[in-house]
């Protein structure tokens, strides 16, 4: 079975600061991670290729230092690792990125299994791996938290409200995953990350992949975002201690106060 | 060796740090080393190779090593020193017990010890320290008398106690500097030869996680082929030649332990109100206790960093440059600690906080691979030679050269970096012409001024260029202001301590005050207060209170 899994490099979000005045994010000193997400998406396929034997390959979009991810990923055991890097790629939304990672799995010719992270925790959209699904015309299961391999059927525990359920799929199929205590994430040693070196690595850009330079970047995406700003501050909650009946009766007198019910 | 990869590099680092995240709890330091005891079990697990195989940075690629360059190793000592000094000190004895072999041992010593240092994950001690000889090893006691047997020598017996060895109760291999009659010369002596045995584990005032002990060599028997370069009489020169490197780790050391203890008291400083706002508003906090030392810590990084490419580029030595990293972040990393402690207040002073433990630990760097005071005489020696060597132009090149960065980038310093520089050269002119170097304080003296003028130079000509290093955590206009700051600093210290410096030695100054442009270093600190108002709000940026 030929397992890809999708990754990204993401600002560590609790290093991020957005400047006040601008509303732009400030990158400066903040370090880049493997999208947390992604990191059990990576983790969930390595057991898979343990257990079985599986190719694994990377596939990631982003600028060229973006191979730090697909470079973790192999020296954490993955076969081989992608990137897509193009400045035609700049700026893409969730479907444009959706079509281009699309078609770099299309170049890969036979993928059985695709693995990526819910979402990214830094646009949080949780729509580029349901995206590759659709583009790839191929069934996907999202929300997982373990999934498992049966001769020619995938079996995937799908997380939902109070519960979870099981589902089956034939492959091929996408699934994105959650984090979950089914998989602890792993970080590579000195020696596997210099061995690493030696494994597979392509960067691939837009005409390399076949994709239109119509439907990638600023301008081949539909959305647009407009800013981004932090939300506002809420204000101080105030505290009361005492009997509840006391507290109660603060409470509706300062909501009179403030005309929230009248009298 | 080369240094890697970025990627590569900061992979490493990674995992470093999310292993610390994950088995070394502060929590846990703090107990270790109110014991006093050395974490065995999490050096043996760091040194694994499906963990970290942390010592594989010091071994070649050939012998089952990574091959880390010098810059690698700086980065991942800075990161240790952030972790805990002592643990860090334990890793760099491995480091430092290995470099004889690197630098003198023969292509079977390497094939053998490198390999067996990789693949066992030995830990390693480096003996070289006596009661009687530490910086002077001039005077080293522990004998090395041949065993003959017909007619040839087929080992040496080793006699002798050596001080303060870190790692020597608990490492497997070490490396020993013994007088042999051929002169000086280090021996590969393993834990378990006869006659052989470490002495108690000492009880000190900082790096606690680290062993330190004495070693006693009673006619302990070592093969000929356990003779590192199989050639007596090499191991002083092979000491010196790995200086440059391993006070480039030390520096590190002090970079790490320093920004940290600083960082920590940053981000305090944003949440502790006091007067009616937070610390980090307050000038009379900021100016004088985060500020300046943060700044200092950066000049001392750009330093580190500069002597590192040096070194990865190939070239040799750099004995005078390794003397000056490792001072200048010493010293100021000491200071930065000590100021940490007073920005945490009371909370600082107790062992809830780790700045507390981090002042402790940080002293080490200014005692132990050359005491500061060596290093001031190691940095004069080196530089009162060029000085000489270059009929005075040494310092004046280097400050025609500064004159052309600033009138590429004038915002970086390079200016006030030039003053320095022109100062330092008028300051070392007169103790010429007045014979004043015949006082051994003006010439470490001199060594302190002119580690501040360099690094001030240094600083400003990194911030100076397009691109920075992946090391530098502040937008341009932030580290640009902390060059400002550094190089003002530097200019008027190099200026007003020179000028003290000779007329507290000379029967005169005749016209130093003028050859140092006292006026002109003293207009070069307008906009000084702006300066550190910026560096003050991008630090607070950086280091957000968590």
């Amino acid at each position: 079975m030929n397992i890809v899994v999708l990754v990204k490099q993401v600002p560590d979000s609790t290093e991020v600061k957005i400047n006040p005045e601008t509303g732009h994010l400030i990158r400066a000193g903040v370090p880049s991670i493997i999208n947390p997400y992604d990191h059990f998406a990576l983790q969930a396929a390595l057991e898979l290729k343990a257990k079985h034997d599986f190719k694994v390959t990377l596939v990631s979009m982003g600028p060229p230092q973006a191979k730090s991810v697909v470079q973790m990923g192999m020296a954490l055991g993955a076969d081989e690792g992608i990137l897509l890097s193009d400045m035609a790629f700049a700026g893409s939304d969730t479907w444009s990125t959706s079509y281009a990672l699309a078609k770099a799995i299309r170049k890969i010719g036979k993928v059985d299994l695709i693995l990526a992270g819910m979402q990214a925790i830094d646009g949080d959209t949780a729509q580029t791996g349901p995206g590759v699904a659709q583009q790839l015309g191929m069934p996907q299961v999202t929300f997982c938290e373990k999934v498992e391999v049966d001769g020619r059927r995938v079996i995937a525990r799908k997380q939902i409200d109070g519960g979870y359920e099981v589902l089956e799929a034939r492959p091929p199929v996408l699934l994105t995953m959650i984090m979950t205590k089914d998989y602890t994430p792993r970080y590579p040693s000195f020696l596997a990350v210099n061995a690493s070196l030696k494994k597979p690595f392509h960067v691939w850009g837009a005409a390399d992949v076949g994709a239109e330079e119509q439907y990638l970047g600023l301008k081949g995406s539909p959305t647009q975002v407009s800013k981004i700003y932090p939300p506002p501050q809420r204000e101080k909650a105030a505290m009361f201690s005492g009997s509840g009946q006391e507290s109660v009766a603060r409470i509706l007198q300062i909501m009179r106060q403030e005309h929230f019910i009248e009298e | 060796m080369a240094s890697m990869d970025a990627i590569s590099r900061n992979l490493m680092l990674d995992s470093l740090k999310e292993y610390a995240k994950r088995r070394i709890p502060y929590d846990l330091i703090r107990e270790l080393d109110e014991k006093n005891e050395f974490p065995a079990e999490i050096l043996k697990e760091m040194y694994r190779h499906d963990v970290l195989g942390l010592h594989l940075l010091m071994v070649p690629a050939e012998y089952g090593g990574v091959s880390g360059g010098t810059f690698d190793i700086y980065r991942v000592c800075e990161l240790l020193a952030r972790i805990d000094l002592g643990i860090a000190t334990g890793v760099f004895a491995t480091f430092l017990g290995t470099d004889p072999l690197n630098v003198g041992g023969t292509e079977e010593q390497k094939e053998k010890w490198l390999k067996r240092i990789a693949s066992e994950n030995l830990l390693v001690a480096y003996g070289a320290t006596e009661a009687d000889a530490g910086s002077d090893l001039v005077n080293l006691r522990t004998r090395a008398e041949h065993v003959v047997k017909n007619g040839k020598i087929v080992g040496y017996n080793l006699t002798g106690n050596k001080q303060w060895i870190s790692n020597g109760g608990v490492a497997d291999l070490y490396t020993i500097l013994a007088l042999a009659p051929g002169g000086p010369s280090w021996f590969l002596v393993e834990r378990d030869m006869e006659g052989f045995s470490p002495n108690k584990h000492e009880d000190k005032h900082g790096i606690r996680l680290s062993n330190t002990a004495g070693l006693s060599l009673d006619n302990v028997y070592v093969p000929a082929e356990n003779l590192i370069g199989m050639e007596e009489g090499k191991g002083l020169l092979q000491a010196q030649a790995v200086f440059g490197y391993t006070r480039v780790m030390v520096a590190a050391f002090g970079l790490g332990a320093g920004e940290e203890a600083l960082e920590q008291a940053i981000r305090y400083s944003q949440q502790r109100i006091q007067g009616g706002g937070p610390l980090s508003e307050k000038q009379g906090y900021t100016h004088k206790l985060i500020v300046p030392n943060y700044v200092r810590m950066e000049g001392a990084r750009a330093y580190i960093e500069y002597t590192s490419q040096r070194l990865d580029s190939g070239e040799h030595g750099l004995q005078t440059e390794g003397a000056i990293a490792k001072y200048g972040a010493s010293e100021w990393g000491n200071k930065a600690a000590d100021d940490a402690i007073q920005a945490l207040g009371g909370y600082g002073y107790t062992k809830d906080f780790p700045v507390e433990k981090i002042k402790r630990d940080i002293k080490i760097c200014c005692i132990y691979e050359g005491t500061s005071e060596v290093l001031e005489m190691t940095i004069y020696r080196g530089r009162w030679q060029e000085h000489l060597k270059s009929r005075g132009r040494y310092y004046l090149d280097m400050a025609d050269k500064l004159d052309q960065v600033h009138a590429e980038e004038p915002k970086a310093g390079a200016h006030a970096a030039a003053l320095a520089l022109r100062a330092l050269a008028a300051v070392l002119e007169e103790c010429r012409v007045q014979k004043l170097t015949r006082h051994q304080h003006v010439t470490f003296k001199l060594g302190k001024l002119i580690c501040a003028a360099e690094t001030a130079a240094i600083f400003s000509t990194a911030a100076a260029a397009k691109k920075y290093s992946e090391t530098v955590r502040f937008d341009r206009e932030g580290w640009q202001a902390m060059a400002r700051v550094f190089a003002r600093e530097a200019a008027l210290n190099t200026a007003l301590e020179g000028l003290a410096l000779v007329l507290g030695a000379a029967e005169q100054a005749g016209n130093l005050a003028d050859a140092v442009n006292i006026e002109a270093v003293q207009a070069e600190q307008k906009g000084m207060i702006a300066d550190m108002d910026l560096a003050a709000a991008k630090l607070k940026q950086t280091f957000k209170a968590k």
